[in-house]
């Protein structure tokens, strides 16, 4: 298979993925989640790995689990790469074409709902509840 | 040393708001013919031709900003807690989503503009959002830089 056509399908595929897991895992992700979002928890205090979600604590310092949720969306997104190329290429290009742009913009609205509540501590994020 | 890298994140995201500006200019107010002055001279460029610029130096900021993010939870992050300075964190998640959300739109990005002329649209709006999240990212890690002069 021509390298190019991957592409058309797995870049796109992969970038929509990783926006479609990232937004809700940043939004969703707390010490009390019910489901581990992030792949791993850093602890940059004491240089210390975990899989899976950890919180934080005094002893071993602030969670990160940004590169956590990175990796757990590059994986996702690689699934989706992975499937794209399974269906057919004509029927979902055009379509990939603008999800590409389209699902990380939406990515940003949703994520900016989870972000107000630092700018206004007032803000309830609007979700389904 | 984490200073020195801070200032080399800065000066590569600067190339990177260069590069990304020239583009934009380029894709939505191209030059026209016989336009002569400086800010059409900025706008008359091959768009295309910055499409590897801006990814190396996507992944160079962003490999950098990352590496640095440890010293910002542990150091930056607290006193700025501690300082009730919300604000400040919220643009730094602000600009930790749109990275790593432009990371994983690099390879389209590329692929739309290297192999894909036919759809305009959807490079347009590629551009569109990098410019967006560059610009931003750029000024939010300035105010974060500066922000304990605000407080």
């Amino acid at each position: 298979m021509n390298i190019n056509r991957i592409a058309a399908r797995a870049f796109p595929a992969f970038a929509i993925g990783f926006a479609l897991y990232y937004a809700p895992a940043y939004s969703f992700t707390g010490a009390t989640s019910a489901f581990t979002w992030p792949l791993f928890t850093y602890f940059p205090a004491v240089d210390m790995w975990n899989w899976g979600l950890v919180p934080g604590n005094d002893t071993i310092g602030p969670p990160m689990w940004w590169y956590g949720w990175i990796c757990a969306a590059i994986l996702v997104g690689l699934v989706f790469a992975v499937i794209s190329l399974l269906l057919p290429e004509r029927a979902i290009q055009r379509a990939l074409a603008t999800l590409v742009w389209l699902v990380p913009i939406c990515a940003f609205v949703f994520l900016l709902n989870w972000e107000l509540p630092w700018f206004f501590p007032m803000w309830k994020p609007i979700w389904f509840s | 040393m984490i200073t020195a890298l801070l200032i080399i994140h800065g000066v590569l995201a600067v190339f990177l708001i260069g590069a990304i500006t020239h583009q934009t200019l380029g894709v939505f107010w191209p030059r026209r013919p016989g336009q002569t002055d400086f800010v059409a001279k900025a706008r008359g460029i091959n768009p295309a031709g910055y499409v590897n610029a801006i990814l190396v130096l996507y992944l160079l900021t962003f490999a950098l900003g990352a590496f640095l993010y440890p010293t910002y939870r542990v150091y930056v992050r607290p006193p700025l807690q501690d300082l009730m300075l919300t604000y400040a964190i919220g643009l730094f998640e602000i600009k930790e989503n749109f990275a790593a959300i432009g990371l994983a739109l690099l390879p389209s990005y590329w692929y739309f503009w290297k192999k894909a002329p036919e759809f305009s649209t959807t490079r347009r709006f590629l551009v569109a959002i990098f410019f967006f999240m560059i610009w931003y990212n750029f000024i939010a890690g300035h105010l974060l830089n500066n922000v304990r002069g605000f407080a």
